[in-house]
């Protein structure tokens, strides 16, 4: 069942159109990422969600309603421009955050003390937000955007601004509150917590969904048809691979004598088909299917490109190189 | 609108405040300084002559004359040094035990004399008062007779003659009251004055707490809770409750200083009942001669006429009036201070936008004084009803005493301006605390109007 349903959304500013028509299901229970570039339209969307602004057409269902203002109590959001007020006291700052998503005082308190145990900054309860560093007060902001126990969880860019250890920690608890039934809406650039978290995405560029789905279908669709092989020569002056009747050779890397060689293989053709034909030439050390990273899909279908996907093997090695400096 | 949420944000934005040791301070000092300021003249009265007693002040008659005007009393002994040496007195004021030297010069061709004082300390004006008095009096005196006229001056003080108005307003029953326009005049402008600092200065705090929820980015996470006007409407609430408890704070320090200063010194004194008034005229003229006993009788007549116009004011008239036009006027002010600081990032933007703002409420404070002396002025009468400026003119005419129906007029027009305000306001409000990182202009604000 869809907890949320976003149906023909359209909302403008004056002439410009931030959103064209979009529709979207968000699965009960899922990791949901909404991907696009900037200025794509993803936080309006979100915001729409949120109820923090009111679409120009469309309507959206939770739950198979029409999504009202006490609904709105059901979702816990954590914007991308977020913060606190500086001169509060974390107590009460959270105090007042949890009453304001309808909370009582009494339940509010408890289910706060619990998540301060939990993270264990029970100290930090009379300081003022001002005392605390950045990724202190981040911590904050996530039990605050958590603790009413909300249906739907929505982040911005939830791990901008974190360092390793307290992102970490918020993958953690998102996927906890996830085995708990929670739906969680992520919207972020950084491609790599899209494949660890999401089970599927939508691509929103220039108003429009380009593409939603499940995420392992995406990467299939996306893929191509391109193989991975590692093999060996039986003999020293045996020729390397060569293109065959159903596949073409992209690239060859010998280290060694160890060749790596990435083929681009006919639509329809079956791996066995394929194996059987390069086994007659090379021994075979390794096969895999080479599904595109999330990252060459984006910027293929932003850029409405040519250029990523068609090249996997060198896109995955210089995505791979970026994001370990990440 | 979700006046559950509403009240939980003016909880806070109201204990914030009022928790705040600035409020503690203006709250607390302001009523002792105004309470001060209430009774320091009669405090300067009552003591500030006669704190010396016993004092005694060497003469130097060069004319002759003018000694034997110069009355010793309790206060000040005048002695006769005349003869004695000047320079040797002036060297040995304080041995000789001489507060100071008097030196009269003897009479020249045109009747007149020279005076000067000699002392370590500049001498108070009780004594060069006295002094002089004596001096104009002996000389007067001394002129009158050298005309040889019998019986001059006698015509004189026949003649002599110091008149007085005495007003009285003719009420609606028709009865006459004894009134000082004067009083009526200060009570206007004092709260005409209240309504300009509240609005602007609450105002002025609405847009400093919407500056400082954008640039904390507190907002986005604010608002996904509650609505935007929601939100707009619990902190100008919140605020004006601040206001409201600060101004009662006043009003009942102030009045509790008053009494316990009276308590302390004593009604009547402060109060300045009759006898009071002719008591201080004592201390202060120092004669209680015919003239003296006119200008004390004059004095308390016009104590009375102060008293009687105070308790002519409608003060649960004007107090309520008061109330109703600070309270929509700063529901007016504030809305738009909350547009304009929703539309900026940081108080420094602020300035060029403010000025539509700052004009009418400035005009209104200008026209408000300009219009002491002439409540009834054409100019005080539109600017009474233009929303922008009615509560601060409004209360320059109300004190006055105006037909009720045009209070309700005014304030009528004031209300439904306030509501068209809030509610445009908040449509600016909505769109421009989400925009980030962006000087905001006019344009930009009447284009968000138009977003629905």
């Amino acid at each position: 069942m869809d907890l949320i349903t976003c149906s023909h959304i359209y909302k403008s500013f004056g002439a410009f159109k931030a959103l064209d028509d979009i529709s979207l299901d968000f699965p009960e229970g899922k990791v949901f990422g909404l991907l696009g570039p900037n200025g794509a339209g993803k936080t309006t969307l979100i915001r729409i969600i949120n109820r923090i602004t009111i679409p120009s057409e469309g309507e959206v269902f939770f739950r198979g309603k029409h999504m009202t203002d006490e609904d709105v109590e059901k979702i816990g959001y954590m914007p991308e421009e977020r913060g606190l007020y500086r001169k509060m006291k974390v107590g009460d700052q959270a105090l007042y955050l949890a009453r304001l998503r309808g909370m009582s005082h009494s339940d509010a308190m408890s289910e706060l003390k619990k998540w301060f145990v939990r993270f264990g900054i029970e100290s930090w309860w009379n300081k003022k937000i001002e005392e605390l560093s950045k990724g202190m007060a981040q911590k904050i902001q996530f039990i605050t955007t958590v603790v009413h126990r909300p249906k739907l969880i929505i982040m911005d860019e939830p791990f901008s601004g974190f360092d390793p250890v307290n992102a970490q920690l918020i993958r953690d608890e998102m996927l906890r509150l996830k085995d708990e039934g929670a739906t969680i809406v992520l919207s972020t650039h950084n491609m790599q917590s899209v494949e660890e978290l999401c089970d599927s995405i939508a691509l929103i560029n220039k108003a429009h969904v380009v593409e939603s789905g499940r995420i392992d279908d995406i990467r299939h669709k996306y893929g191509s048809n391109n193989v991975e092989i590692v093999y060996s020569l039986p003999s020293g002056d045996a020729p390397v691979l060569s293109d065959g009747r159903c596949f073409r050779v992209l690239s060859d890397e010998d280290d060694m004598g160890r060749h790596t060689a990435v083929l681009e293989v006919d639509k329809g053709t079956a791996s066995k088909e394929l194996l059987s034909e390069i086994i007659q030439n090379v021994n075979i050390i390794s096969y895999k299917e080479l599904l595109p990273r999330m990252n060459d899909i984006f910027i293929k279908l932003v850029t409405g490109g040519t250029a990523a996907v068609n090249r996997p093997a060198e896109a995955d090695s210089r995505i791979a190189a970026s994001q370990s400096e990440e | 609108m979700n006046w559950k949420k509403i009240g939980v944000i003016i909880g806070r934005e109201y204990a914030m405040r009022v928790k705040k040791k600035s409020f503690l301070v203006i709250t607390f000092i302001t009523p002792v300084l105004m309470g001060l300021l209430m009774v320091l003249p009669t405090l300067i009265m009552l003591y500030g002559t006669s704190e010396e007693k016993g004092q005694s002040v060497a003469v130097s008659d060069g004319s002759g004359i003018v000694f034997p005007y110069l009355e010793s009393d309790e206060h000040v002994t005048f002695s006769n040094c005349s003869g004695e040496d000047e320079e040797y007195l002036k060297k040995h004021l304080d041995s000789l035990g001489y507060k100071a030297l008097v030196t009269i010069s003897p009479m020249d061709s045109s009747k007149s004399v020279a005076v000067a004082s000699f002392s370590y300390k500049p001498l108070g004006t009780d004594i060069s008062d006295r002094v002089r008095d004596a001096v104009d009096e002996a000389v007067e005196d001394y002129r009158v007779r050298s005309y040889n006229i019998e019986g001059l001056a006698d015509m004189i003080s026949s003649i002599n003659y110091s008149s007085s108005i005495t007003s009285y307003t003719i009420s609606e029953d028709g009865s006459e009251k004894l009134t000082v326009t004067g009083v009526y005049r200060a009570v206007a402008i004092i709260f005409s004055i209240l309504i300009y600092i509240f609005v602007y200065s609450f105002g002025g705090m609405v847009m400093s707490a919407v500056i400082n929820e954008k640039t904390s980015r507190v907002v986005e996470v604010m608002v996904s809770s509650v609505k935007a006007i929601d939100l707009m409407i619990g902190k100008i609430l919140g605020i004006a409750a601040v206001a409201l408890t600060q101004f009662f704070l006043w009003i009942v320090l102030t009045l509790a200083i008053v009494v316990g200063v009276n308590a302390f010194i004593g009604m009547d004194e402060l109060l300045g009942s009759p006898e009071n008034a002719e008591q201080i005229m004592e201390m202060a003229g120092g004669q209680a001669d015919m003239m003296g006993d006119v200008m004390a009788a004059s004095a308390n007549s016009e104590m009375e006429a102060v008293i009687s116009t105070i308790s002519q004011i409608n003060f649960p008239l004007v107090i309520g009036s008061f109330l109703l036009f600070f309270i929509f006027g700063y529901l007016l002010y504030s809305s738009m201070f909350a547009a304009i600081g929703s539309a900026v990032d940081n108080e420094a933007d602020t300035n060029q936008l403010l000025i539509p703002v700052t004009i009418p409420i400035l005009a209104a404070f200008f026209i408000a004084f300009a219009s002491i002396d002439n409540p009834e002025s054409p100019l005080l009468l539109w600017a009474s009803y233009i929303p922008f400026t009615s509560p601060i003119c409004m209360m320059m005419r109300i004190v006055n005493g105006i037909p009720s129906w045009e209070i309700w007029a005014s304030l009528a027009i004031l209300i439904v301006t306030t509501f068209l305000m809030m509610y445009l306001s908040a449509k600016i409000y909505k769109v421009g605390i989400l925009m980030f990182g962006k000087k905001s202009s006019f344009k930009d604000m009447w284009k968000w109007l138009k977003y629905k």
